[in-house]
């Protein structure tokens, strides 16, 4: 692997172009697809009843989800695979007070992020706006890619990599409003922060990616 | 001068005041970082899902089932603690019923006992006046005599009046009555006592 130049970074082009996300509400937030899981009345009836088939039929469907949005927020295996189950402890012993006036994807969906913002609380140890990778310099190449054509896997790494780069508040706040659909008050109930950090977090989230993701850069071979 | 990141994104969202919508229309630079917000948020929601690299569920399942065993055994514990505290505030209650109901029988004993020493007192004075009484009034006196001397036998046998009960009770009554009316035979010769 040859030596990268601290000026060679490889980003991908955000422009006008980029892939159409796979759901786009009325009002233009993304809302993650892979929550919208069709659940009938007689399997959420079944699972209320507490029958075992039909709770583990309800964790088949959402464990990747759920354990995704883990894995963004915590990006710790580890972390996100308790997460999940303890998301799913939660679901088993309140499910019969699950009323249904909401959605039950909604449900799960809120459950597991609070859960997620929790264990990046406790894992931390300190709070939750404390900076964290984005701020520990400029020292070597932010994103870095040996891939010199654009593509959606490249973009897709560089995104994983800019998103790893993030502090925990900022990339939790950025994949709860910008991808979830969470509003900053909602964020804010959450995170037990105030709708005003949620929004300061977002746009510190955005200008840190704006910087890793620079255009142009990948002009600048690295070889 | 441009828009900040924040009422950029706040201009996507839709939640912008009117004044930033109509400068992001007007600014090339402004809109083509709107777009560029845009294309991001897009490219963050095509990521895909990881799912769990094992399966999680049989984890999932004996957590809840020991859990519901931490429930059960909490349910009968409390179970166990409300009977026992039944159980016991019963006993103390019965047992405070009973010494009232004891003490409450020890007073009419007491009371009853006085009462006949007064009456046994106020005979011996009686009999030191040597009063000279007809053969019924003797054949009365004889009759309570003997009753008295029946109820003193029970009274012995049932303990008297250390540890009284409903019984001792109805013995002394029963023994102050004759000797009040013993005492009043002796004293008015009255060969009608009622008995």
């Amino acid at each position: 692997m040859p030596d990268c130049p601290t000026d060679c970074r490889t980003a991908v082009n955000l422009g006008p172009s980029a892939p159409v996300s796979p759901f786009v509400t009325a009002i233009g937030v993304v809302s993650r697809a892979s929550f919208a899981v069709s659940v009938d009345e007689i399997l959420l009836a079944r699972a209320r009843a507490g029958e075992e088939a039909a709770l583990e039929e309800l964790f088949r469907r959402f464990e990747a989800p759920v354990y995704s949005l883990a894995r963004r927020l915590t990006r710790s295996t580890h972390d996100a695979e308790d997460v999940l189950q303890e998301t799913f402890l939660e679901i088993v012993r309140s499910i019969r007070r699950f009323r249904g006036d909401g959605s039950l994807a909604g449900w799960i969906r809120k459950v597991a992020a609070s859960k997620a913002l929790m264990k990046l609380r406790r894992r931390q140890g300190r709070p939750f706006e404390e900076a964290l990778p984005e701020d520990l310099g400029d020292d070597g190449p932010a994103v870095v890619s040996h891939v010199p054509a654009a593509s959606s896997v490249v973009e897709r790494v560089d995104l994983e990599f800019a998103l790893g780069r993030l502090s925990d508040a900022a990339r939790a706040v950025i994949w709860l409003h910008d991808v979830e659909g969470y509003s900053h008050e909602e964020i804010a109930a959450m995170a037990g922060k105030t709708a005003s950090f949620s929004k300061s977090q977002l746009a510190r989230a955005h200008a840190r990616l704006r910087d890793l993701l620079a255009p142009g850069v990948r002009e600048e071979p690295c070889t | 001068m441009h828009l900040s990141l924040e009422d950029l994104i706040a201009v996507r969202d839709g939640e912008a005041c009117a004044d930033s919508a109509l400068h992001v229309s007007s600014c090339p630079e402004c809109t083509a970082e709107l777009n560029r917000l845009r294309s991001l948020r897009q490219l963050l929601a095509a990521l895909p899902d990881e799912p769990p690299s094992r399966d999680l569920w049989p984890a999932v399942k004996a957590r809840a089932a020991a859990e519901r065993q931490r429930r059960a055994w909490i349910r009968v514990a409390w179970v166990a603690a409300g009977l026992a505290a039944v159980f016991t505030l019963a006993i103390g209650v019965r047992g405070a019923i009973e010494a009232y109901a004891e003490a409450k029988l020890a007073r009419q004993a007491k009371t009853l006992v006085a009462e006949s020493q007064r009456l046994e007192h106020a005979l011996r004075a009686s009999e030191r006046q040597g009063q000279v009484m007809t053969g019924r009034t003797a054949g009365a006196v004889v009759q309570l005599e003997d009753r008295i001397a029946y109820v003193d036998s029970r009274l012995s046998r049932a303990g008297g009046e250390r540890f009284p009960s409903q019984e001792i009770i109805g013995l002394w009554q029963e023994r102050v009555r004759l000797l009040d009316a013993l005492v009043s035979v002796e004293t008015t010769g009255t060969t009608y006592v009622g008995l």
